[in-house]
């Protein structure tokens, strides 16, 4: 079996895994990571949303081994112990999630989509929203969420 | 400290674990020595099953077992039960029901019906083994078409079933109708199909099913919305007693109805976890989840509504045909009859109604309750006979709703559909709505569009609806000697907050501190009885079961009170967690009151230590009547067909908000839901193979960020309901019973000038192109 | 997803070896679309052989008259840059159009192009813009590269190094997106280029064309009007429960109508 390294959330892991495993597996299954979640299997949804190498991806279409090498951030990430990072703060605030399935997506896409422009406009963020669904809230309070914690997160 | 009344916007507890991953769903579990599970699934709509061979299944590495439909039906457990609250036909008859085994055995009847589980040590090799269990089909016609599968000639799904036919059904007057119909002056027809579509919440449907062999007891974690109802079945079909079963829902990701029924994967489930000794899990992907999950709407209807010369309206008559698909679903043949009946006629007076179903089966998947499960279906049925009614007649439809809705005076009254609407303000909704929408500064939107060859609309919708479920519900309120309170529930949140607002009426009530309230709900060794989710009732029964504990807690705190204050329990009064008597300086929290609970010494004799520990079950006497009114504003491209959804604005009457934070998320969810039928989701099966071409989110339109309007909410708060203590009437459907009439008959009201007076569900561009282009 | 034997070469010639050596070797690019494929078990390669690695295969580069993009440069790196954008500015906004922000960071040119998906959006550009594909062994035109449904000039073992676009007068693209999967319904790439005008239409048939009515009409007058009145056969296109073969006609000419509008 092949070998993987990288590092997670600050942390290098690593292992021996079968090529075909996808890094969504590697982070639930391996880590015991469970806020990515997997909300459907032709890569549409974006509940799997994780950050490698500073850049939003799905993490059900992309092999663990591809990631060799690679710095993978993930929901767990984010909140700094009790302390929640601005944009989790400002989706709670905002009620920009019901069920929860989606939020851990949600929030990565947020965070990077703030990282890329922090003066988010409505449109902005409904546009680069386009490849997470979200069956609960209608998207106005996660679209008024992104706009306040990407603010927020300007410091 | 951190006490919180009704109608503040307490933000969610639940929310620090769901941002931060925290969160446990489903497939977050997993159990020691846990095996996997995956069900084969019939690739066919219709086929006889002439033999089962797991040979080569087995003898893969890590196989563990494969249960074939054969297998299970010498195991001679019991079917699928089929609850409907329609029981019986116009006639009298029964309504046919007909048997669905967990597993086929001889005969499958849609594509993704589950004829096998393989169980085995990893998700590799299980999938690995589906594809290896071998099923010798002999393939049927099939008919996927509800008004088809009625018709002579139809593949016949069902031995025993005579022509598909599940329920024939009316309610109200037909002589009434039919006289009154003869009487008016004017009579509008219109024929309006309301799509299949599916919840697809986005966490898929899963279980892991945990026995322990010393107890006998297993434990099922399933992603559901109904554990204690879900929990008899099982148990009655696996001929179990309910206490070797104790069911528990952990966090849900969406439910929205589709994860109300008793399908057939969590029972093998648990099944095989008893049967091998070893925990076994069951998770749908997303593909399955398609094919499995139950589907909702799906009526063609034919609405006619009689009106005077001067638009006054007399009668309504319904004749719809409904679709159960394959089999009953758990509330089966309920939600194209009662379900759709019931709130005929929305907020408008009639002087009489009628409403007739037929409902077949299809080889398709079952349908069962979604979001509204009946009511949306009947909103848009009024609501679009209506504005065709102002088009065809030359009314205004603004001014033609404002004249028929039901006076405020007029209420209490029983419809025509025996619907107990017993108070709201109708009228000053719609004008609430209306003022809203920005009305004045239409006309130069309209002519800005046209500059840019668009056409713009606008179309408001009041509705009228009411709520359903299990008409009990459960609340238990036990506190540590320090204080803090536990409190559990029956009714279950999939995402609407119950944690938080139900804590919340906790605290108000008591003067609790929220943070010092921990919460548990869905777990059947929690409460003795619980109803779930379903019918917008979790501030109707679970508030109101809290509230009602929270009132028997006062009483027992009550008389430890006057036990210390050494006067009669009578003078004691309670306000702000206080116990006090007037006109002394006799005072108790509510805390010494716990702590005194706790104390043998601090109590009269007919108190025992811990009184203050107290379950409650709360039963509704009638539902209530949700009510409020959406307005639309829509810009349609003439040219591709396109719509874009700029405005909407929507007034709820959902009589007291408990929480103006989350009863706003669950109306824009709603919204988001009801556009996504108006103008993207459709469930399509192949009407030749039968195969469904909806099957992944590449075909299946779920509406993104960048479909949905900015909205804008306000509530109508002026007319709580005496029908329960809260006053509340239930808010978790009433958004998609809203919209789709407002999207759609906004965009007709764009299209106008073309002659375009109506386009069914979903209005894709391509269907609005047509309309203008091609009629 | 079946298993495979997974490969990582550092340099092109390693690549070529690599999948020479394989019984049944696959590239992959991106994995945008090759992944979700694996995943439906939809494919058995013997072998995976991932091109991440390959720094020849990655970058922007922009001269007088073309701009290069090697061919596992990802959609956002094109869409974001300020030489495509100020060079080729329709290629810029089609990178931005493609898939979802996140496709955009992994899925590249060279996987997309070599896929030839029916409803992909970057073919539209090759041969609207009349780009060359570059490849291991040879240069190939881009009008000759796309051959039919998931089908290209490319024979066993070729691989995408580049695609050279040459400078456009002016160029936009016009997409009308699937509802559910936002692929291209239709999109119609419009270019000119010394008075030439190229047409491609990809997502309404089997593969992209171009749509020489509209390329003839708008050499002669660069205007709206002058296509808007060309309709197009829907004959051969696709069609599904998303759009009639013959809605996809009447699009192609809206959308080639509101890409030359865009293009100014």
């Amino acid at each position: 079996m092949p070998s993987v390294s990288m590092t997670v959330n600050g942390n290098a892991v690593g292992g021996d895994i079968e090529a075909r495993t996808l890094l969504v597996d590697f982070i639930r299954e391996h880590l015991r990571l469970t806020g990515t979640h997997v909300g459907c299997d032709t890569s549409q949804c974006g509940a799997c949303v994780v950050h490698v190498d500073g850049t939003s991806v799905k993490s059900c279409t992309m092999l663990a081994l591809q990631a060799e090498g690679c710095q993978v951030e993930t929901i767990e990430s984010l909140a700094d112990g009790d302390t929640l990072h601005p944009m989790q703060e400002a989706f709670r605030e905002h009620h920009g999630l019901q069920c929860g399935f989606c939020t851990p997506g949600m929030v990565m896409t947020a965070v990077a989509m703030a990282k890329e422009n922090p003066n988010l406009t409505e449109s902005d963020v409904r546009h680069g929203l386009e490849g997470n669904f979200c069956r609960c809230t209608g998207y106005q309070n996660i679209v008024e969420s992104i706009i306040a914690g990407a603010k927020a997160m300007q410091g | 400290m951190n006490n919180v009344n009704i109608r503040d916007s307490v933000r969610r507890t639940e929310d620090i674990r769901f941002v931060s991953g925290q969160g446990t769903y489903i497939d977050d579990m997993n159990a020691d020595g846990q095996l996997v599970g995956m069900f084969v699934r019939s690739p066919h709509a219709h086929a006889a099953i002439n033999g089962f061979d797991k040979t080569d299944a087995l003898a893969l590495d890590g196989v563990v077992e494969v249960i074939t439909g054969a297998d299970w039906a010498k195991l001679g457990f019991g079917f699928i039960p089929s609850n409907s609250a329609v029981k019986e036909n116009t006639d009298g008859t029964p309504i046919a029901v007909p048997e669905r085994s967990c597993l086929a055995a001889t005969r499958v009847r849609f594509v993704g019906e589950p004829v096998a589980m393989v169980i085995a040590e990893t998700l590799d090799a299980a999938r690995e083994a589906r594809d290896l269990v071998e099923v010798d089909y002999a393939p049927l016609d099939a008919v996927t078409h509800p008004v088809k599968a009625l018709e002579p000639g139809a593949p016949q799904l069902h031995n025993g079933v005579d022509g598909n036919l599940c329920v024939h059904w009316e309610l109200g007057d037909g002589d009434a109708t039919e006289a009154e119909l003869e009487a008016s002056d004017h009579v509008v027809a219109l024929e309006l199909h309301n799509n299949r579509v599916t919840a697809a919440p986005i966490e898929p449907r899963g279980t892991l099913a945990i026995p322990d062999m010393e107890t006998g007891v297993t434990t099922i974690y399933q992603s559901t919305q109904n554990i204690h109802a879900l929990r008899a079945a099982i148990a009655k079909i696996l001929r179990l007693e309910n206490d070797q079963l104790r069911h528990v829902a952990p966090d849900v990701g969406g439910g929205f109805g589709g994860k109300n029924s008793l399908y057939p994967e969590p029972v093998v489930t648990v099944y095989a976890a008893r049967n091998l000794g070893r925990p076994v899990k069951w998770v749908n992907d997303r593909s399955e989840s398609f094919l499995s999950d139950t589907h909702g709407r799906s009526q063609y209807t034919t609405v006619e509504l009689g009106l005077d010369a001067d638009g006054t309206f007399r009668a309504l008559r319904t004749t719809t045909i409904g679709e159960l698909g394959a089999y009953c679903g758990t509330v089966g043949a309920f939600t194209p009859t009662g379900g759709s009946a019931r709130t005929q006629g929305g907020v408008y007076a009639f002087k009489a109604m009628h409403y007739r179903a037929r409902a077949g089966f299809t080889n398709t998947a079952p349908l069962d309750p979604y979001r509204g499960a009946g009511r949306p279906e009947g909103s848009f049925q009024i609501e679009r006979i209506v504005e065709k009614a102002a088009r065809d007649l030359g009314f205004d439809p603004i001014e033609l709703r404002r004249q028929n809705i039901m006076p405020k005076a007029s209420l209490p009254l029983k419809t025509a559909m025996g619907l107990d609407v017993d108070c709201g303000d109708f009228l000053t909704v719609f004008e609430k709505t209306l003022a809203m929408s920005e009305r004045a500064g239409f006309a130069a939107r309209a002519a800005k569009s046209e500059e840019n060859n668009k056409l713009r609309g606008f179309a408001i919708a009041p509705y009228l609806e009411c709520t359903g479920g299990m008409p009990k519900e459960h609340a238990i309120v036990t506190f540590s000697k320090n204080g803090a309170a536990h409190l559990a529930v029956g009714s279950h949140s999939t995402g609407m907050g119950h944690e938080t607002a139900l804590c919340q009426i906790l605290s108000a009530e008591l003067g609790l501190d929220m943070d010092h309230i921990s919460f548990t709900q869905a777990d059947t060794d929690a409460t003795p009885l619980g109803g779930g989710h379903g019918g917008s009732r979790g501030m109707e029964l679970g508030g109101n079961a809290v509230r009602q504990t929270a009132d028997e807690i006062v009483a027992v705190g009550k008389q430890i009170a006057a036990y210390q204050f050494e006067c009669e329990v009578g003078m004691v009064d309670f306000e702000d967690g206080s116990f006090f008597q007037p006109g002394s300086n006799n005072t108790m929290s509510v805390g010494e009151a716990v702590s005194a609970s706790f104390n043998p010494d601090a109590l009269p004799d007919d108190l025992a230590p811990g009184c203050m520990n107290i379950g409650s079950t709360f039963e509704r006497g009638v539902i209530s009547i949700p009510n409020g009114c959406h307005a639309a504003e829509v810009e349609v491209d003439p040219d591709t067909g396109v719509i874009d959804v700029i405005g909407f604005w929507i007034v709820d009457d959902f009589g007291t908000i408990i929480n103006p934070l989350l009863a706003d998320g669950q109306v824009m969810g709603g919204v988001g839901q009801g556009l996504g039928q108006a103008i993207l989701e459709q469930a399509v099966y192949d009407g030749d193979s039968g195969q469904l071409v909806t099957g992944t989110f590449l075909d299946y339109a779920m509406p993104r960020a960048d479909d949905m309007p900015h909205m804008t909410l306000d509530y109508y708060e002026g007319s709580p309901t005496e029908k329960n203590p809260l006053g509340v009437k239930g808010a978790g459907e009433a958004g998609c019973c809203g919209a789709p009439p407002a999207i759609v008959n906004a965009v007709l009201d764009a299209l106008k000038d073309h002659g375009v007076t109506h386009i069914e569900m979903p209005m894709t561009p391509e269907a609005v192109w047509r309309s203008i282009h091609l009629t | 997803m079946y298993e495979f034997n997974f490969n990582r070469p550092a340099s092109i010639a390693d690549a070529l070896t690599a999948i020479a050596d394989a019984d049944d070797g696959q590239f992959m690019a991106g994995g945008q679309t090759m992944i979700p494929v694996l995943k439906q078990r939809l494919a058995m390669p013997s072998d995976v052989v991932e091109l991440a690695n390959i720094d020849d295969l990655k970058g922007i580069a922009v001269d007088g008259g073309t701009v290069t993009i090697g061919a596992m440069t990802p959609h956002s790196e094109v869409h974001n840059s300020l030489e495509v954008a100020d060079a080729i500015p329709a290629l810029a906004d089609l990178a931005g159009m493609i898939g979802d922000p996140h496709v955009r960071n992994r899925g590249t040119i060279g996987g997309s192009v070599a896929n030839n998906d029916p409803a992909a959006d970057y073919p539209a550009a090759v041969v609207g813009l009349g780009a060359t594909v570059v490849t291991d062994r040879r240069e190939i035109a881009g009008d000759d590269f796309f051959v039919d449904l998931f089908e290209t000039a490319l024979v066993e073992g070729e691989l995408i190094t580049a695609v050279r676009f040459p400078l456009p007068d002016k160029a936009a693209y016009m997409k009308f997106p699937n509802p559910a999967s936002r692929y291209a319904i239709v999109g119609v790439f419009v270019s000119q280029s010394n008075g030439d005008v190229r047409v491609a239409v990809t997502g309404a048939g089997p593969c992209v064309f171009r749509e020489v009515a509209m390329e003839t009409a708008l050499a002669a007058d660069f205007s709206a009007d002058a296509v808007a009145g060309i309709s197009v056969s829907g004959d051969d296109f696709n069609n599904d429960i998303h759009a009639s073969a013959e809605y996809r006609a009447h699009l192609v000419t809206v959308m080639a109508k509101r890409a030359v509008i865009k293009a100014g």
